[in-house]
């Protein structure tokens, strides 16, 4: 290659990285502009907020929205019963997960294929259908506006077997039958073998989980009545509502809005590499 | 038969039934409440379809396909199919379409890449509900910040979420922000596998950008397209939170998908009977669907 060749080529290059950066600032620009946006919202008067053209920037930040959102709903009991339901439902589905994935993998019996066949195929089916019908289970069960109800509807997850099933075939077998040798039982296989092996996978889905039940929103609708039950999601709804019974006070939804959001975005971008990894994980390898 | 092979097929039978034994103690936490919450209800689900129950009373008739009958000869019913079909394909194509165009952008190494990676992803993990709200505010009508941005392009300002045109394309867009990043990420993994010397090959034949997307990138991840098409379009028909929050299924209906439509059938017009057979329906459908993947990824999917 003559040296003018390789200039021209620099030269390109060069450019198409510019481009490059500006075009993707461009996009993740878009796609953060409503938490900006939210942010700045709840930092403005009322006045301000309704103001067209809009202004970015609030003359004084009205962090003082942010403490009458407090004070006007009970939103540390809504967050309370969000953290509870969403963690207790993630230690379920580690321990129901971990059994289940060590039976269909470690196990000899007859229902095995035909086990996870049927999970598998749950999967795919649109949890809408059962919604009626769990509803009706979880009312004669007594169940209805209470955390058991919440927490054991929710306790199994598929996505997590699904992942479980995969590392624990990838467990090494000279390991499990050294540990059978010394005479482990299966339970102390499971807990002392399998899953300090398989940590990073349960860490992802009781990450996503997690995240999945704080976000949950149609089912607890259904199933939650009283306020003291309320789930964040369903909290904010219905201080939406209420807040835009006598014009719209955005304001105080958007600090309600950030109050919700915050907690996940900072999980998210804490722990953000189990995210992304376990997303990427699930996709279907040929 | 000596006494040495009888001892060791007994104890062999022994195992084997120590196993089923322990299989059953290890599957049953997870069985229970995948038979009281997933599987009973889909069972009981076929029977609600056939009455005309309304939650409350003690007493309800069997009418057969009454039910499914009466949604089939409705106008409005079709109109909510219809619906379902316009939100599916409008948040599916998108995000599969940015999904892989984003992760081809992104598959270079240049300094910044994890973080556009990270913000555009970020999306996936908020709560649809808070986030349904604050777009519904940036896409109101006379204060908005969409509107705003519009006028300052010469594009006319939109009526958005209160006319029965727009307020489809709203909730689509929400949907689509919020599932892009998701998308992607599946992208990117499957770029990564696809081997360096493929593309170094037709850079030395002279292939241009897009012959290469066009003759190798899109054949190789095929597999994740077929994947994300048939995941995006079962969670396209349990979309509900930005429906709730921005249209309430409305205005005159024009946001009603079929979900919608099964919980106001439910929960505010309490015809359990109804309802059910609303979910069977899209239960059909998305039955439909996992056939047609299984059955292209037998037929044409190309798997390195």
């Amino acid at each position: 290659m003559s040296p003018s060749n390789i200039k021209t080529i620099f030269r390109k290059y060069k450019i198409s990285r510019i481009l490059w950066q500006i075009f993707m600032a461009l996009v993740s620009l878009i796609m953060v502009t409503p938490f900006l946006w939210m942010f700045l919202s709840a930092l403005k008067t009322q006045k301000e907020i309704k103001a067209f053209p809009p202004k970015l920037f609030p003359e004084i930040a009205q962090w003082s929205n942010f403490l009458e959102t407090w004070a006007s709903a009970p939103f540390d009991r809504y967050i309370f019963n969000s953290f509870f339901t969403a963690s207790s439902i993630v230690i379920l589905h580690i321990i129901t997960t971990a059994m289940f994935a060590y039976a269909i993998t470690q196990l000899n019996f007859k229902l095995r294929k035909p086990l996870f066949a049927l999970i598998m195929a749950t999967y795919m089916l649109p949890v809408a259908v059962t919604y009626v019908p769990s509803y009706i289970i979880l009312a004669r069960l007594g169940w209805l506006d209470s955390y058991q109800g919440i927490i054991f509807s929710n306790s199994v997850s598929v996505f997590a077997i699904f992942l479980a099933r995969q590392s624990f075939l990838q467990v090494p077998e000279e390991m499990v039958d050294a540990a059978r040798v010394d005479g482990a039982g299966h339970w102390h296989i499971l807990w002392k073998i399998f899953f300090p092996l398989t940590k990073p996978i349960f860490i992802t889905f009781g990450l996503i989980n997690f995240v999945l039940m704080y976000n949950n929103y149609l089912w607890p609708l259904m199933i939650i009545r009283s306020r003291e039950m309320y789930l964040i999601t369903i909290g904010l709804r219905q201080f939406f509502i209420e807040q835009g019974a006598y014009g719209v006070n955005w304001p105080l939804i958007m600090a309600a809005s950030t109050i919700v959001v915050t907690p996940l975005l900072l999980l998210f971008f804490i722990a953000q590499k189990w995210f992304i990894r376990g997303v990427g994980d699930t996709g279907i390898k040929g | 038969m000596n006494k040495k092979e009888v001892n060791i097929k007994t104890k062999f039978v022994e195992k084997l039934r120590n196993d089923n034994m322990v299989a059953f103690i290890f599957c049953l936490p997870a069985l229970i409440p995948l038979i009281v919450f997933w599987i009973g209800p889909m069972i009981f689900a076929f029977y609600l379809s056939l009455t005309d129950w309304d939650f409350m009373s003690a007493s309800y008739n069997i009418v057969g396909l009454r039910n499914y009958f009466s949604l089939l000869q409705s106008p409005a019913f079709y109109r909510t199919l219809r619906n379902t079909l316009y939100f599916t394909v409008g948040s599916v194509l998108p995000a599969v379409i940015g999904g892989l165009l984003l992760a081809i952008m992104l598959n270079r190494k240049i300094p910044g890449r994890n973080v556009h990676r990270t913000l555009i992803f970020s999306p996936w993990i908020t709560p649809m509900v808070a986030m349904a709200i604050v777009w519904s505010w940036m896409f109101n009508p006379s204060r908005g910040l969409v509107n705003y941005l519009f006028t300052l392009i010469n594009l006319p300002a939109l009526p958005w979420a209160s006319s029965s045109t727009w307020a489809m394309p709203v909730v689509i867009i929400v949907s689509v922000w919020r599932t892009l990043g998701w998308a992607m990420v599946f992208y990117l993994v499957a770029l990564e596998d696809i081997p360096e010397d493929i593309y170094d090959a037709a850079e030395i034949d002279g292939v241009n950008f897009w012959s290469k997307l066009r003759y190798i990138t899109i054949p190789l991840v095929s597999p994740t397209t077929l994947f994300l098409s048939v995941v995006l379009t079962v969670q396209a028909l349990r979309a509900f939170d930005q429906i709730d929050i921005i249209t309430q299924g409305g205005p005159a209906g024009a946001t009603r998908t079929l979900l919608y439509e099964y919980y106001q059938t439910a929960f505010q017009q309490f015809n359990a009977g109804k309802a059910a057979s609303i979910g069977i329906i899209i239960l059909l459908i998305a039955s439909v669907f996992a056939i047609i993947q299984f059955w292209l990824s037998k037929k044409y999917v190309h798997y390195q």
